[in-house]
């Protein structure tokens, strides 16, 4: 009988259909792979090492967890935090948060999600004695402790504001279930159980995470039964498996491969600016990035409207100042610095740093043609009359070092790198960078470092707010780094796909229709 | 010498080569740049869990210290605890050795398959175009870099015409059988045909090219030989005496260049697994220095120069079994 197209069939899928007769010819049997129609696929470059959800602190290790853990609270597209498994919560007294708990989550294993669990998980990051020293300490920064006052009703210890705390909970905060954990050798690998939409089937370290869906969910029943979620470090896998059909949304699309994805039948790329910024740090402590006037040059000698719009597709936004749009405490009012090659001379005069040679270092490969964009970064600055630039790639660990070897190391004092804001609270933002204590300090400077540590401890939300937005407008004018785009997060998704790319890069396979 | 002697001392100088490849591993990794803490620890961690941390790690004691407690870490085949996900370096080392043996095992049958009819017919049709095209294809397959190839497979075959999957290994090889074997159905082993094809060729596309040139010039020199002379005379016909007689003994040197390059394929299968995301060890090798995990990238190497050793010995020892002569030389 002869092939006929149905109406809704497309070369690729006429292509697939010749293929996989061929090979079922060869092989002498039927059968396909992939035909269950219920289930998500999902690829991404980066893949969890453990599968244990206080361990790391990396937006594409979030995306495999959260389908089995969820998180306790909802933060919005805006940054609101909303009521998820916490329906409801206060602050009782100075340091204290008493958080209440929906009385029907229930864990994979069938036993009620308590708010001991709850208490424990916190312990478990903070408290050394407990747990282990996660990364996700840094983002639990102010608090201290938890207890369970009853079984839904958690009272945890804090240092700083209420809605600082608020945020980092909001984010750091995937409840396991203590008994369970305890039996686990730690970090725990291997199995995962939490109260989530998904339980987890399958499971193969840094190749795919396999989940079904959990009958007895408190929430809304997800609209796919079984999801998928694959590792592909390689972006012309990624893009191949989205062309081809393997994979129903795909991270990181390289801009150069966006033509090609958006024409192909049934697939589009979606994409959306981050919460991740990419800028140019420069030490103060070092000269010549030690007068305010050589740094204000730099950031005018930098076109980097003209580096998003040839380095990366048009694929970003420019920096207005050291958080993204969004963010509580962003400042609305400050523009980017615009281009201005004569200005930027100027500054460098006024400098007295006239003649000067400096080299920009990146790494590459880590964020969005990173190097590309520091070269040409470096090239700018070269164009400048008085101030020779050079540009050098190292491993991403040399610049990891140099920013936390502090504002007087004199080894790596310019260089190229991103900051994931994953709370929605500015804090992130700035106070590793701004304090002396955080670990990335690189920027001294006494009265921002008092200014920063002072809101952590306001609990009025408008002051504090007006107070970070006040700090983000000093820091656009004593330039600590040369502020260059948001990175924008670019997917290659099923059109047919009922989906919209979040900001802060999360995957919710439950969101997804 | 006995052949008994010349194994103990074939296997003592394995363990030198060895103990070679340990220490120019652990010598890269002290002098490598990067702190390995900030693997462990976010960016925004404090000074202080940071040095406990290295303290804990040992990344304190001299340099002197840390190698030998590596050294007696293998001793007990102890390699250590990878940095990122803090899991034990032998299991994620040998949980991936099938992948990459599968991998490497499909290309050699398809550079066998492929190599030695081409070669057959290229020695024994000598300057005639189809010779011309088997010269071809080996100058173009040794010359096409594997990681090219791949991508070329994965845009033409995979993306443009359908044909097959563009990566990935959702079931092995064991599990494919076991599955045909206890249902009847071969749906696991189609699915594991079609994956494995792409990156098969690719990597043995090289191996392929190899093949076919040692086929043709093995088979030249055994074709002007007086014994094909005396069989042809006996009127044997031709093909008999090409695939019989003179194959027979053109496969000699070809099995023992087969043995000695599958170390060859498996470190080959690095770049290979890379671009079709094929679980194997290169993999979780590129992986591991993409991450500075300098535990699972030692451990990775030394499974990989240990495999090469081994292979190494027992062809030398099958050839000097089969050829006396060998052990006195």
């Amino acid at each position: 009988m002869a092939w006929v197209p149905h109406e809704n069939s497309t070369r690729r899928s006429f292509l697939t259909a010749v293929g996989a007769t061929s090979v079922v010819a060869v092989a002498g049997c039927l059968g396909e792979e992939g035909e269950d129609t219920d289930e998500l696929v999902i690829t991404q470059g980066e893949f969890v090492e453990n599968t244990d959800p206080n361990d790391h602190n990396a937006t594409p290790y979030y995306n495999v967890f959260d389908q089995v853990y969820e998180p306790m609270f909802e933060v919005t597209e805006d940054g609101e935090i909303e009521e998820r498994v916490v329906t409801e919560w206060s602050h009782p007294d100075d340091g204290v948060v008493e958080l209440e708990l929906r009385d029907d989550v229930v864990f994979h294993n069938g036993e009620d999600l308590t708010a001991s669990d709850v208490a424990y998980t916190l312990r478990r990051q903070v408290d050394e004695d407990v747990g282990f020293a996660s990364d996700q300490v840094a983002g639990l920064t102010t608090v201290t402790g938890a207890e369970a006052e009853d079984d839904t009703t958690v009272i945890v210890e804090h240092e700083g504001s209420e809605s600082l705390v608020e945020f980092q909970l909001a984010s750091f905060c995937r409840a396991v279930n203590e008994e369970w954990v305890e039996d686990q050798e730690q970090p725990i690998d291997g199995d995962m159980m939490g109260t989530g939409p998904y339980e987890l089937e399958e499971y193969e370290p840094d190749v795919q995470a396999v989940f079904t869906r959990f009958d007895d969910y408190w929430g809304d029943e997800p609209a796919y039964e079984r999801v998928r979620i694959n590792a592909a470090a390689e972006s012309s896998s990624r893009v191949g498996a989205v062309q081809t059909g393997e994979s129903d949304l795909v991270v990181n699309v390289p801009p150069t491969d966006v033509d090609d994805v958006d024409t192909d039948d049934g697939i589009e790329i979606r994409n959306v600016t981050s919460n991740r910024n990419i800028f140019l740090v420069m030490k103060n402590e070092i000269e010549p990035f030690d007068s305010q006037e050589f740094r204000q040059a730099m950031n005018y000698a930098v076109d980097n409207q003209g580096i998003i719009d040839s380095i990366l597709g048009q694929f970003g936004e420019p920096m207005t100042q050291p958080i993204p749009e969004g963010l509580f405490g962003y400042n609305p009012d400050l523009e980017p610095y615009e281009q201005d090659q004569s200005q930027a001379e100027e500054l460098v005069e006024e400098s007295g740093y006239a003649g000067e040679e400096i080299t920009l270092y990146t790494m590459e490969g880590r964020y969005l043609n990173d190097a590309e964009v520091a070269q040409t970064a470096a090239d700018q600055i070269d164009q400048l009359e008085n101030v020779d630039c050079d540009f050098e790639t190292v491993p991403f660990d040399d610049v990891s070092d140099a920013a936390g070897e502090g504002p007087d190391y004199e080894e790596i004092p310019f260089f190229l790198l991103g900051w994931g804001n994953p709370t929605g609270d500015a804090d992130y933002g700035l106070s590793p960078w701004f304090t002396s204590g955080g670990g990335q300090f690189n920027f001294a400077d006494e009265d921002i470092e008092e200014q920063l540590l002072e809101s952590q401890q306001i609990d009025d939300e408008d002051e504090r707010e007006e107070q970070l937005q006040d700090i983000n407008e000093q820091l656009r004018e004593e330039a600590p780094w040369v502020f260059l785009h948001l990175e924008e997060s670019i997917y290659g998704v099923r059109d047919d796909l009922e989906w919209e790319p979040r900001a802060d890069e999360s995957l919710y396979a439950e969101e997804m229709g | 010498m006995s052949y008994g002697k010349f194994l103990v001392k074939r296997i003592l100088q394995g363990f030198v080569v060895i103990w070679g490849v340990v220490t120019v591993t652990f010598g890269l990794r002290a002098v490598s740049p990067g702190d390995p803490v900030n693997l462990i620890v976010d960016p925004a961690a404090s000074p202080e869990l940071r040095e406990q941390i290295r303290e804990d790690l040992g990344l304190n004691d001299p340099i002197y210290v840390q190698y030998v407690e590596y050294l007696q870490g293998l001793v007990v085949g102890d390699l250590g605890y990878s940095y990122q996900s803090s899991r034990e370096v032998s299991t994620m080392v040998i949980e991936r050795v099938p992948a990459t043996l599968e991998l490497a095992i499909a290309a050699t049958v398809v550079a066998v398959v492929i190599a030695i009819p081409l070669g057959v017919i290229s020695a024994t049709r000598r300057n005639q175009p189809s010779d011309y095209g088997a010269t071809l294809f080996s100058l173009v397959g040794i010359s096409t870099p594997n990681f090219w190839l791949g991508i070329m497979l994965i845009l033409v075959l995979a993306v443009q015409f359908g044909l097959f999957p563009t990566g990935q290994r959702p079931v092995g090889f064991a599990d494919a059988m076991h599955s045909l074997i206890t249902t009847g159905y071969a749906h696991d082993l189609v699915t594991w045909l079609r994956h494995i094809t792409l990156p098969a060729i690719a990597l043995g596309t090289y191996f392929t090219a190899l093949i076919t040139r040692l086929t043709r010039s093995g088979m030249i020199d055994e074709l002007g030989k007086p014994y094909v002379t005396a069989t042809e005379a006996k009127g044997l016909p031709g093909v008999l005496i090409r695939y019989k007689h003179v194959l027979r003994n053109t496969m000699i040197p070809i099995i023992t260049v087969l043995g000695l390059q599958l170390g060859t394929l498996i470190g080959g299968a690095v770049i290979t697994e890379t671009v079709f995301s094929w679980p194997g060890l290169g993999l979780r090798l590129i992986n591991a220095i993409y991450a500075l995990d300098w535990p699972l990238i030692q451990g990775i190497i030394i499974f990989i120069g240990v495999g090469f050793v081994v292979i190494n010995i027992f062809v030398d020892s099958l050839y000097a079994y089969l050829n006396p002569r060998v052990v006195d030389e």
